[in-house]
């Protein structure tokens, strides 16, 4: 491979690990206040179909990315009611959501282009190219020629760390997930921040999914998250729940998905699959305590019972 | 006792009331779930009565409507049954679907074998490795759940991920199973002497279901009557009072999540040996995600995971002639199931706090009788 192709490859996996942050930015904030949400799969992939849809009736692009924040938001305010309210297992919730996501998206597949002879591609997310930064040596050409949302993805979670250990409303956050008891000793409603925490990460969940849509590729395709939710999961895992790490792990797997899409194109000695399967493995190998030992909130997984010590 | 019993049968609707029999529970979400799709059906300009009346005619109107039903059951009954089985000593084995394919492929890898045995025995092989793959595959969370306390559920769904890689590398070249020069990345066919007989001519229906039936008689048994299904309930709903009970737990955990992995095997085996007879890429798309919501709709109820099971697959097998007959396509069916589980988890609740408010009440009143005055 020569400079020109190696900077393109890493201009891709720079592009491909963006939706995979916002996600994972989103997600800090529910398993922060302990709720764990396996169903952010199904909701980026709901929101991957809500930003072509939305963008297909409106025609405009700001207003098909909140409309997949909202529809986002929606997903994770049924996974809120089903594990806090009702005080369902959430993995039981979040597997739900995922086949429901994967089954109302693949019904509506069809429906969502009627009326149209072929698939349009939809307007697709500026470039931002700034002319000072573009000659930056090496830097230049990866980071900075990039479609807009990839420059958000960077700012998420930067502004989720910020919001998270900077701020009281952050701090109620995280003591949510750690301490329950002593959240609602203070006063703060538990109940009120584990929907906000839980909310958050559907909000961004769609988020990702619109990043998927429209940065590269502008339709919908019926399972095009392809376990791209779990990865960010798997990420909380590898980045040990550190807002940076995590963001670092997205875009080490961002750049194994980009690799892999490479690998089968061009002729590599390595089959394609290793590519794939290499952020599961590595997450195995995080649980184990191969890479140093992985410590989550407290109360992940766990229902909140204010009556119960 | 007996009226605490009694008293966990009733179910309670928020706004409509109490409701005898936990039974009714599924059958009232399933209820819900095909009120809530009629909608959609007609949102979509069908009429829901000719489209429900034709799925039923697509899965029971014949004798091939019929083994359609059945040989769309036979996986999610296998599948379904690994999770009910797993769930009932507390594991969450949410990695069905990688002991599919990892099981399927293993089955695939003896079928394809011109092994020097008579017919019968190299079919027994076949299936046995079925088991055995999925089994293999369901080591690694078995060790790190029993041995290192890590949570099986993250685990076996990052497999999954893994096992579909595998299965992919299996069917492309240079791989020894991969078909030469084949267009699509695929094996060669299934050896006859590997292939799951048929059990009516003319149809596809394989012995897959009845492999299930009697492996659900089995591990009903196995739970009910025997010490081993007494230790798994016990590891299932108090490990620690089993710990001091003596039962080794961790032995307990090991077995039961290799046995629940070797039923997601045996999933795989029937539809590599009985129905595709090749190993394919991606060929189970999604069957051991649908088989958690087949355990959860029974409540991991052996005996309702049969029947839920074959509500699934009459439901696919319907779906077909629905989207002939009014034009819903058939991803509804996806749709109906998820709904169906969603309205159980929210349902259930009722129950939970019915039990948890009673046990409340019971603690304040021994709390008073001490503290008394």
């Amino acid at each position: 491979m020569d400079l020109n192709s190696i900077n393109e490859f890493l201009a891709a996996a720079i592009r491909m690990s963006a939706p995979l942050m916002i996600v994972g930015a989103g997600a800090l904030f529910t398993e922060r206040t302990g709720v764990f949400n396996i169903g952010l799969e199904g909701t980026m992939l709901v929101g991957c179909m809500a930003a072509v849809y939305f963008s297909l009736q409106t025609g405009n692009l700001w207003l098909a990315t909140l409309g997949a924040m909202f529809v986002g938001g929606l997903f994770g305010l049924v996974h809120a009611f089903l594990t806090i309210t009702r005080r369902a297992d959430q993995i039981v919730a979040g597997a739900a959501i995922n086949l429901f996501a994967l089954g109302i998206t693949n019904l509506l597949n069809g429906p969502l282009y009627a009326g149209y002879e072929y698939r349009p591609r939809v307007t697709l997310y500026p470039v931002i190219a700034p002319e000072a930064l573009q000659n930056l040596p090496i830097l230049g050409p990866i980071l900075f020629a990039q479609p807009v949302i990839v420059y958000f993805a960077f700012i998420i979670p930067i502004l989720a760390t910020w919001i998270l250990y900077r701020t009281t409303w952050g701090l109620a956050i995280r003591a949510v997930g750690d301490h329950p008891h002593a959240v609602a000793t203070a006063g703060l409603s538990v109940y009120a921040l584990k929907y906000i925490g839980v909310i958050t990460s559907g909000v961004f969940a769609g988020l990702g999914g619109a990043a998927l849509t429209l940065a590269d590729l502008g339709l919908f395709a019926p399972g095009m998250t392809n376990g791209r939710g779990f990865a960010v999961l798997a990420a909380f895992v590898v980045g040990k729940w550190n807002p940076i790490l995590v963001a670092a792990a997205c875009i080490l797997f961002g750049s194994a998905d980009a690799l892999q899409l490479r690998a089968q194109t061009i002729q590599l000695a390595i089959p394609y699959q290793v590519f794939v399967m290499l952020p599961y493995l590595l997450t195995i190998a995080a649980l184990a305590g191969l890479v140093g030992r992985t410590v989550g909130p407290k109360t992940v997984g766990k229902p909140y019972d204010p009556e119960s010590i | 006792m007996s009226d605490n019993v009694k008293k966990r049968d009733i179910l309670v609707i928020p706004g409509l009331g109490g409701m005898v029999l936990s039974g009714a529970r599924p059958l009232l979400a399933i209820l819900l779930a095909f009120t809530v799709s009629a909608i959609m059906i007609i949102a979509q300009g069908a009429n829901p009565f000719e489209a429900y009346w034709a799925m039923l005619r697509g899965s029971f109107g014949s004798v091939a409507a019929l083994a359609n039903t059945c040989v769309r059951a036979a996986p999610l009954l296998l599948g379904g049954l690994g999770v009910a089985f797993g769930f009932k000593a507390g594991l969450l084995n949410v990695g069905v679907e990688g002991q599919i394919y990892v099981g399927g492929s293993a089955a695939a890898a003896v079928g394809l074998m011109p092994l020097p045995v008579p017919p019968w025995l190299h079919l027994i092989l076949a299936i046995f490795a079925g088991f055995l793959g999925g089994a293999a595959w369901g080591l690694i969370p078995a060790y790190l759940k029993a041995y290192r306390g890590i949570s099986e559920i993250v685990v076996t769904l990052m497999l999954n991920y893994v096992a579909i890689q595998f299965t992919s590398l299996l069917v492309h070249e240079p791989s020894p199973l991969a078909e030469q020069g084949a267009f699509f990345p695929q094996s060669p066919p299934i050896l006859p002497s590997a292939q799951l007989p048929i059990l009516i001519k003319g149809t596809s229906l394989h012995i897959g279901i009845i492999i299930g039936v009697v492996a659900a008689l089995i591990l009903y048994l196995l739970l009910q009557y025997t010490p081993f299904g007494m230790r798994t309930r016990m590891t299932g709903q108090n490990p620690e009072a089993a710990r001091y009970a003596g039962i080794n737990v961790r032995r307990q955990i090991v077995i039961v999540l290799l046995v629940s992995a070797g039923m997601g095997g045996l999933a795989g085996m029937g539809e590599v040996l009985g129905l595709k007879l090749r190993l394919y890429d991606y060929f189970s798309g999604g069957l051991g995600y649908d088989s958690i919501a087949v355990a959860l709709i029974a409540n991991s109820n052996i005996i309702g995971v049969v029947l839920s099971a074959f509500f699934f697959g009459a439901l696919r097998a319907g779906a077909g002639k629905m989207e002939t007959a009014v034009g819903i396509k058939t991803p509804i069916v996806q749709v109906i199931q998820a709904l169906a589980v969603l309205f159980v988890i929210m349902i259930g609740f009722a129950e939970y706090t019915r039990a948890a408010r009673k046990e409340k009440q019971q603690k304040q009143l021994e709390e008073v009788s001490v503290d008394g005055p």
